[in-house]
């Protein structure tokens, strides 16, 4: 009887669902959503508390974080915009996008940069989220066990991407206005 | 080969071209599927649909030549299914809580031929008080709009994907793994798709609990009765629009030899 945990663990590790899909890398989508830019500069950016009560209002979620990931876009000395890069976990899945923001904050562009579902309950773990950091589409290693790429199946809602661009705006009204 | 996916129609939209292609086709096609999202879309209150469905019986209504030709082909579906494929299944949908509501005013849920007629040029007569909904045939439109694009733009070959409405095109062969109903991180069944379409529908994202019963994004438009079998149905077809339509009259009459199907030279499996 001893043995069975070891042969079920087995079981799952054959079977373990994986559908991924890598589709650009921060670089390539920089490139993608301000292909006038001559350079690309990080922009670091912590909210302080104020700022955080201000996206909430202006967003009507949760902000969830004072840190973010922006990369400012420039022709010469001048500003064109800015990229956000998020990921967001959904009840099945893990998606990394990329939201190019206009200078007045509007929102420019959405473009997915990694999507990775897995239908168990290690999505919610926080080790499983770890193995993604730091890893982009170029770097690869997303690509566990090879994904599937074509999934049909009932159609599954992407309410947590839009959830999340509409978070950015709010950010970039509150933050990155000059 | 470039593989972009950008968040569309509450579903992610991946688009994969050969490699010689150009990123401005892709960049065409998704422009293509943004504008015909914001013209079908149910939610958005400026969309062509939601001047339809805010319209008093009487008024007629000028869309978009794209929203037209949808709502001819989901009048045709409707009819030959015998009305188990309706867009004017809509009210269902919002007493449901799956739609909000776009007037204070619930109508009934009535048959589309009921609630509007077209005529020529691009203009949609309001008939009687009614919501359509163009969510069950919509997003395989636009899969075929997004498609004549990259063809147009001389891309030899891909495929566009909405969420599981897909199409592949061209020179492309594409592979694709058909979701489990019962566990949909599975593949039950792989495809090679070579030039048409697929689209597959289930309830098993959608459904949940209501008013002590379990409802879901899909409903038999005969009766208005939640489609929530444990089945998934999939349909091949030449045209996306054609096979995300029949799915759904698939799901409803259980029957994968629905004279409809050959009809439009379709073919369908229940899983």
């Amino acid at each position: 009887m001893r043995y069975v945990p070891l042969i079920v663990l087995g079981a799952c590790a054959v079977t373990a669902p994986v559908f991924a899909t890598q589709y650009l890398s921060p670089e390539q989508a920089q490139k993608l959503m301000f292909p006038e830019a001559d350079a690309f500069r990080a922009v670091p950016l912590s909210l302080d508390a104020a700022q955080m009560r201000q996206v909430e209002q202006v967003g009507g979620l949760p902000a969830r974080s004072a840190h973010w990931r922006v990369v400012g876009a420039y022709k010469g000395e001048a500003l064109l915009g800015y990229m956000v890069l998020d990921d967001v976990v959904g009840k099945f899945e893990l998606i990394s996008y990329a939201v190019g923001i206009n200078p007045d904050a509007s929102v420019r562009q959405v473009e997915i940069l990694t999507y990775r579902e897995s239908h168990g309950s290690e999505i919610r773990l926080p080790a499983w989220r770890r193995q993604f950091v730091g890893k982009s589409a170029k770097s690869g290693g997303l690509r566990i066990g090879g994904g599937i790429d074509n999934i049909s199946g009932a159609t599954l809602s992407c309410t947590h991407v839009t959830d999340g661009v509409r978070r950015i705006a709010a950010m970039a009204q509150v933050a990155l206005v000059k | 080969m470039i593989r972009r996916a950008q968040p569309w129609l509450g579903t992610l939209v991946d688009i994969a071209v050969e490699g010689t292609s150009s990123q401005d086709a892709v960049t065409a096609a998704f422009a293509e599927i943004a504008r015909l999202h914001r013209l079908m879309s149910f939610h958005d209150g400026a969309s062509d649909i939601a001047h339809i469905n805010r319209a008093a019986p009487g008024d007629v209504v000028r869309v978009d030549a794209a929203t037209w030709n949808v709502l001819r082909l989901a009048g045709e579906i409707a009819d030959l299914s015998g009305g188990a494929f309706d867009i004017a299944c809509a009210p269902w949908l919002v007493d449901r809580q799956i739609l909000p509501a776009p007037e204070h005013v619930q109508p009934l849920a009535l048959t589309s031929a009921a609630v509007f007629s077209l005529d020529d040029d691009g203009q949609v007569r309001k008939c009687g008080a009614g919501w359509i909904d163009v969510g069950g045939i919509a997003k395989g439109y636009i899969v075929d709009a997004a498609v004549a694009v990259l063809e147009a733009a001389g891309v030899p070959g891909g495929c566009v994907n909405a969420g599981g409405d897909m199409r592949a095109f061209g020179v492309s062969r594409v592979p694709v793994a058909v979701r489990a109903p019962g566990a949909p991180g599975r593949a039950a069944r792989h495809i090679m798709l070579c030039g048409e379409a697929l689209a597959t529908s289930g309830s098993y994202f959608s459904a949940r609990a209501h008013r002590g019963g379990v409802v879901s994004a899909l409903v038999d438009a005969r009766d208005g009765r939640p489609l929530v079998s444990a089945a998934s149905a999939s349909v091949c077809a030449r045209r996306c629009a054609v096979a995300d339509a029949l799915t759904k009259v698939v799901l409803a009459t259980g029957d994968c030899a629905h004279p409809l199907l050959a009809a439009f030279g379709a073919t369908a499996f229940l899983i």
